[in-house]
């Protein structure tokens, strides 16, 4: 399988603000890698770094397979390349067919100007200039100009802001379709649902270090806890005192408590209280690993390990 | 992947952008016609149309040019639209040269409606090599403004350049002798005449009709291509800059 991007030790800083602090990363041909970060973590320099619009101050970065030095990357390796930016916009005043005929002419072996279209969904809006498209459809739009050279690398930053749920749904069925035919996806999201849906690989990115990688099950994994819900009679002070409870919170009736051993806590509970109702126990959810990645900077030592 | 296609489609669609544009259209077309109108046509004396026809075809062709780039590419810089084309395989030159063409479009429309008012309304009568050789001389003049507008939209907030760009080709129409003669302005402001593109380029078309001041060809074609030159390295310089901004 081809290794469709490398980039080690990467550092990057603005008038003494460090912004990319010594990443790594790898990525496959067919793969997802999902870039997680609060806002300022690094997410955009990091895609604008690798895609040449700012230098890095150190590191490597390899694009399919070839390593990449300053701000140049050349045009063949640009036809190799998709990109949907966040701040991204086209001419108010050119319609949806002419910025699709614009953007195919760029491509040697890319889809033409009508297959653009259908790729987008907009086949009902050929004729509509940019500029009066709905939010969800320019991202659309841009979605399919960033596929227009069939490219084997994707970086998508920010891809469904914007787009209510069904397109929202559309275009990670397209990144999936995508991954199938073996392209590799950098994908930033602050949607945890979208990245535990598409993604193969994570990175949480925070202040400007990766402080975790792996699969959205590893990441999971990494809180080694689990959560169990219910309703109980119990008091806040008695449920801490179960077996393996580590924390416990209480929105009205709903108890939350997070256990390292859910088995033993509920048993417990279950002996303690013949009444408790709506018990449910559940894996961590990815929003909650992502979280405590972000908010436990010491956590970092443990997840890199 | 077809270059020549890239280059014809990038200036195509530029062309037809800005011509879908009226609030950039009307005041590129309109304003150097009707100052020709009222100035050249209604208030002609002693062969000021002839003069103005000159002068006023160097204003006409910078306005497009200078806004064209200034306000497009600043405002493709804010959007996202110039990092999304500088990502793509498109070349950088096709996206300059489509702007330029679309510049020396508006160009040729100002020389056309100015040289058919003045023919048909001002009675201006010149050689057919004159009409020819003025038209190409203001054709060619075009580079310079558009180079400053290249700048200007390289480095200024799409907000703050059409502001700027008025800040600019304003006055460097009136201090270039482009409303009235520069041997109207006080004197400062005649010598002060020399630094701008503008006066050079209107000696240069004053001579083809025998209006000029007077100095020789040489120097104010020298002028034109030490200011093209340097305003070309300066809008070099600022390109570089935008891969070295922070994104």
């Amino acid at each position: 399988m081809m290794r469709a991007l490398t980039v080690n030790n990467l550092h990057k800083a603005y008038a003494g603000t460090t912004v990319l602090a010594g990443v790594d990363l790898t990525l496959d041909a067919g793969e997802v890698l999902c870039v997680l970060g609060p806002n300022g973590a690094g997410k955009t320099t990091l895609i604008s770094t690798l895609l040449g619009l700012v230098s890095a101050d150190s590191g490597e970065i390899h694009l399919l397979g070839k390593p990449q030095l300053g701000t140049r990357r050349s045009q063949a390796l640009r036809q190799q390349l998709g990109v949907m930016m966040q701040i991204g916009s086209l001419s108010a005043n050119l319609s949806v067919y002419e910025q699709c005929d614009l953007f195919s002419s760029y491509y040697a072996q890319g889809y033409s100007a009508a297959e653009l279209v259908a790729l987008a969904g907009l086949e009902a809006q050929t004729k509509q200039r940019f500029g009066r498209l709905s939010g969800g459809q320019k991202q659309r739009l841009l979605f399919a100009l960033a596929l227009a050279g069939k490219p084997q690398l994707v970086f998508l930053d920010e891809p469904t802001l914007g787009m209510d749920v069904e397109a929202r749904q559309a275009l990670w069925q397209q990144v999936k379709q995508l991954r199938q035919q073996g392209v590799a996806v950098v994908l930033t999201t602050h949607y945890l649902e979208e990245a535990e849906q598409l993604a193969d690989s994570i990175a949480v990115l925070h202040q400007g270090e990766i402080v975790a990688k792996g699969s959205p099950s590893e990441l999971k994994a990494l809180m080694q806890y689990k959560v169990v819900r219910c309703c109980s009679r119990l008091t806040d002070a008695e449920l801490a005192l179960l077996p393996a409870v580590l924390q416990v919170s209480r929105e009205q009736q709903l108890i939350t408590l997070h256990s390292r051993h859910a088995e033993q806590t509920v048993l417990a509970l279950l002996q303690i209280d013949q009444w408790v109702t709506d018990l449910e126990v559940r894996p961590v959810a990815l929003e909650q690993a992502f979280l405590h990645l972000t908010q436990n900077p010491t956590l970092h030592q443990e997840c890199a390990a | 992947m077809n270059t020549a296609l890239i280059y014809r489609k990038e200036a195509w669609y530029d062309l037809i952008s800005i011509w879908r544009t009226p609030g950039f259209v009307i005041p590129s077309l309109v304003f150097p016609i009707v100052f020709y109108l009222f100035f050249g046509v209604m208030f002609n004396r002693g062969g000021a149309s002839v003069y103005m026809l000159v002068t006023y075809g160097c204003f006409g062709i910078m306005g497009p040019a200078m806004f064209n780039f200034a306000m497009n590419i600043a405002s493709d810089r804010a959007h996202g639209w110039l990092t999304l084309k500088r990502l793509s395989p498109m070349p950088v030159p096709a996206y300059l040269l489509a702007k330029f063409i679309t510049a020396l479009m508006f160009s040729l429309v100002i020389i056309g409606l100015l040289f058919t008012l003045a023919a048909l309304f001002a009675g201006v009568r010149l050689a057919a090599s004159q009409w020819v050789l003025l038209a190409g001389i203001l054709l060619l003049g075009t580079l310079p403004f558009a180079l400053i507008g290249l700048i200007l939209g390289l480095t200024l907030s799409d907000k703050a350049a059409p502001a700027v760009v008025n800040l600019v080709y304003l006055p460097m129409a009136l201090l270039s002798g482009l409303w009235l003669p520069v041997n109207m302005l006080p004197a400062l402001l005649q010598q002060a005449s020399w630094i701008w593109p503008s006066y050079h380029l209107s000696q240069v078309g004053l001579k083809v009709i025998g209006m000029d001041q007077g100095y020789a060809l040489w120097i104010h074609l020298s002028a034109l291509t030490f200011s093209s030159l340097l305003l070309a390295m300066i809008a070099y310089w600022a390109f570089q800059r935008l891969g070295a901004a922070k994104a």
